[in-house]
């Protein structure tokens, strides 16, 4: 008992003293998981798999981008997040949608990303292409804009192996509206430039209209129906099932 | 000076110098315990038993007040009602001084007691301390295991949190394998048909009142006898045991060759129960209390409930048996195992106490203390262990990806969507039934991945049906660049014969990386 009790005084004076570390002091309580509403949590459990760490550098599209928080408003990230973007592997995160976040969580994601992430002025006074495609393109402009602006970087023989982006491969996997987003915020984690830098070494060029994006997206997409015939395509039940059981 | 306390006396109390002294006096006269005490504390005990071997008992015992002590500071706090227990743990926790450290000693006092429990049971056995004529000490010695056991496991119900709610679960589905009366069983066990507050209420009742004053004067008895019948004489080989003569053999020893067992032999169990003691203390500070986890709530899916770690060894050996066989093992084997141990003194009451001369004996417990080493580290290791499912989302390392194609990108979202991860680790997350897939690409070729992912086989689920071309495709994409830099992908030689000819002007080169324009991790 004696050995308990300067022990006891022993830890007791450690805490009281303030040394501060008491190795064996137990975290937080568990919260229940719906109660959680921590950014950094919310996000690291359910999205850094697909979006990288702090949103960047995982192989999808980098959240952490200011011109992609810029682009996008509160609306579109709270349809994409709740319900997922069919046909692809962004699943339905909303309870409603058969997913695990609440409403609340799903707001707490947004207002996370925006404090983070977002930057004033990311665009530095210059106005980009509409983030929605409103107007159908022309696929053979767009062909025409593709080699003008992408092809140097993203020509087919081109040896560093950026050719994939016109592979019905890739392009069965990927939406329309991510590749739009590509094209105008560019991904930086990457090297994708922005809609301003999309030209010959990524300077500054001509920077794209909304019409050269919305042509080169329908031509992407005319690319895509081709390698449907080999594809069966993700259904977005699939999709939805592809939910990572957060914990 | 008169004499103030005579050991057994009747004379009043005439007065003394000292107010203590007459107090003492007082209270002796009337309760008349002096003499009973000093018996006990100075009767001669053979000199061989005062080893360090024989401190294992008052250690448990140590541990049992200490388990009281902290049991009833924490009784002070935790509301036994489904509930408020979570949340008075963590109030206990957080808000009350010391609270946590509180917790942990009772957590960690309560795996101490157990461990020492069994060395102290299984030194006793080796010891051949259990014979004549000392088999009841041994029969309420295994009722004092099966107690604190039994407080081990009511003692983690009451924390009620998940891995609670799930063990109880467990322990419910186990009860209602009995054949007929499973049913009532389960019922009894819960107070109800499923885990709700009564069931809370029962196990406090068990944990608080029930079992612990049953141990206490269990442990009382077992205590006395071992004053009464003496401490075990230290077994020599070819000293055999015969009800006719131990006892006065035993005097002989305790008499001609023997110490006052205070201080004698007394000083060490004091000095080994502090270590003990302290250690408990240690563990708590340093490793803090157990739990509470998550909240108890069958609605909470994402949960992966842990067994108690002693426990786990039933688990392994249920994922080792076949399915026909769990049912008779679950409800058959523990009741043989007690059989046995209660058998033990009446079988063996008489004979060679000695382990020199007790092979099967020395076997036996070395069998067993391997078996539940090994089991327990399977269990701990072994893919149907709890964290199989432990993937939660964790991101590709960044270096997987620095020169990844699109369509590399691509696989690597399938790869996380389809949660390859709950089986494949890849940069050390991940679940462990499946091999790791850091360098699966020095393995296996395009073609064999390819096959693998869509065909399935050995415990690999087959894909083939649940993912488009496309999918498949970005997929074995990015598994052919997991390979280290210095390592070239395992390749198909006939394909190589069809790149070189197509590709490679010059064939004395080497031959074509196959992944350099599908990208590399470095
Ligand atoms: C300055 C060179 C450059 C230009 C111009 C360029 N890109 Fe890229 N792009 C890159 C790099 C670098 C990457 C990342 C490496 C890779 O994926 O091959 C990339 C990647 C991509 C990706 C894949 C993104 C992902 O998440 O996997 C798409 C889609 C893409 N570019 C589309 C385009 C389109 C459409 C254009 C023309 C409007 C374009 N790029 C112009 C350099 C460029
Ligand atoms: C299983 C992988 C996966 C997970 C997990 C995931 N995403 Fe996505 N997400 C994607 C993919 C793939 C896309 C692009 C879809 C496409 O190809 O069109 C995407 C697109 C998005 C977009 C729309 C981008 C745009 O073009 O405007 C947002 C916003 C987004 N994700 C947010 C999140 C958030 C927030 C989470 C966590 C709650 C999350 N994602 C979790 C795969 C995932
Ligand atoms: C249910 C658990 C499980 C899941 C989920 C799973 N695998 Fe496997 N995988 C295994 C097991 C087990 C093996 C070893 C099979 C054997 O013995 O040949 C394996 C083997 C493999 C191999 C061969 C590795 C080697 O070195 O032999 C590859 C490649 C592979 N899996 C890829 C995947 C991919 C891609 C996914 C997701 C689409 C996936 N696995 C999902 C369990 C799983």
């Amino acid at each position: 008992m004696r050995f308990t009790a300067s022990a006891l005084l022993a830890c007791g004076a450690a805490l009281l003293g303030g040394c501060g570390h008491t190795p064996g002091y137990p975290p937080n309580p568990i919260l229940r998981p719906t109660a959680v509403t921590d950014f950094a949590t919310l996000y690291s459990q359910n999205c850094a798999a697909c979006h990288g760490a702090n949103g960047q550098n995982g192989p999808s599209i980098d959240l952490a981008n200011p011109e992609y928080q810029a682009l996008v408003d509160d609306a579109t990230l709270r349809k994409w997040i709740s319900g997922g973007m069919p046909g692809t592997e962004m699943p339905a995160f909303a309870e409603s949608q058969g997913g695990m976040l609440t409403d609340a969580q799903v707001n707490a994601l947004i207002a996370g990303m925006r404090r983070q992430w977002s930057r004033p002025d990311a665009f530095g006074g210059t106005a980009p292409p509409a983030y929605a495609q409103t107007a159908v393109g022309d696929p053979h402009r767009g062909e025409a804009s593709y080699e003008a602006h992408c092809a140097i970087c993203h020509a087919a023989t081109h040896e560093q192996g950026h050719e994939q982006v016109t592979s019905p491969m890739y392009l069965a996997l990927v939406g329309d509206q991510a590749l739009r987003t590509i094209m105008i915020a560019g991904r930086p984690d990457i090297g994708q430039p922005d809609w301003r830098h999309d030209g010959p070494g990524g300077k500054a060029g001509v920077p794209l209209s909304t019409q050269d994006v919305d042509d080169i997206g329908t031509y992407l997409a005319s690319l895509r129906t081709m390698g449907q015939q080999v594809t069966t395509g993700t259904s977005s039940a699939q999709a939805k099932s592809a939910a990572p059981a957060g914990r | 000076m008169p004499r103030v306390s005579p050991p057994h006396g009747q004379e009043p109390v005439r007065g003394g110098p000292g107010t203590a002294k007459r107090v003492y006096a007082w209270f002796e006269q009337r309760l008349q315990l002096e003499g009973p005490v000093k018996d006990a504390a100075l009767h001669p005990v053979p000199r061989s038993t005062a080893s360090w071997w024989y401190v294992f008992g008052s250690a448990a015992f140590t541990l049992l007040l200490l388990q009281i002590v902290t049991g009833v500071l924490l009784a002070l706090v935790y509301v036994p009602s489904a509930g408020e227990a979570w949340s008075s743990l963590n109030v206990l926790n957080h808000q009350i001084p010391l609270g946590w450290f509180l917790r942990a000693l009772h957590g960690w006092g309560s795996n101490f007691m157990v461990a020492i429990v069994l060395i102290h049971m299984a030194q006793v056995f080796l010891f051949g301390a259990y014979k004549f004529p000392r088999e009841l000490t041994w029969i309420l010695g295994v009722f004092l295991l099966l107690m604190t056991l039994g407080m081990a496991f009511t003692g983690q119900v009451l924390r009620f949190d998940q891995d609670a709610y799930w063990g109880l679960g467990i322990g419910a589905s186990i009860l209602s394998r009995v054949p007929f009366i499973g049913g009532g069983l389960v019922h009894l066990l819960l107070g109800g048909p499923i885990i709700a507050g009564a069931t809370l209420s029962r196990f406090f009742a068990l944990h608080v009142f029930i079992i612990p004053g049953a141990l206490l004067v269990f442990a009382l008895l077992h205590i006395w006898m071992v004053l009464k019948l003496g401490i075990n004489d230290w077994p020599m080989p070819g000293r055999l045991v015969r009800r006719a003569t131990y006892m006065e053999e035993y005097n002989r020893l305790a008499h001609e060759d023997g110490i006052p067992f205070i201080p004698g032999a007394f000083w060490k169990d004091l000095a080994f129960s502090g270590a003990i003691l302290a250690a408990v203390a240690v563990c708590a500070y340093v490793l803090g209390p157990f739990g509470p986890s998550g909240q108890p709530d069958p609605s909470i899916i994402q949960t992966v409930p842990k067994p108690d770690f002693f426990f786990l060894w039933i688990y392994t050996v249920l994922s080792y048996l076949p399915p026909e066989m769990e049912t008779p093992f679950i409800l058959i084997a523990p009741l043989i195992g007690i059989a046995i141990l209660l058998a033990i003194p009446f079988w063996a009451g008489e004979g060679e106490k000695s382990w020199h001369r007790r092979p099967v004996a020395v076997l036996a417990v070395s069998t067993i203390a391997i078996c539940f080493a090994v089991l327990t580290q399977l269990g701990t290791s072994t893919p149907w262990s709890p964290h199989m499912s432990a993937w939660s989302g964790d991101p590709i390392p960044v270096r997987y990806l620095q020169t990844a194609t699109p369509l590399v990108r691509q696989g690597a979202v399938v790869f996380q969507a389809k949660q390859c991860r709950n089986c494949h680790s890849i940069g050390g997350a991940g679940g462990e039934r499946g091999p790791a897939l850091d360098d699966v690409a020095t393995r296996m070729t395009l073609d064999q991945m390819r096959f693998k992912v869509v065909s399935g086989g050995g415990n690999m689920p087959a894909y083939g049906k649940n993912l488009s071309a496309a999918e498949i495709e970005a997929l074995v994409s990015f598994l052919e660049t997991l390979h280290p830099a210095n390592e070239p992908p395992a390749y198909d030689a006939s394909r190589r014969a069809v790149d070189e000819s197509r590709s490679q002007p010059n064939a004395g080169a080497p031959p074509a990386n196959p992944a350099a324009n599908r990208g590399t991790n470095p």
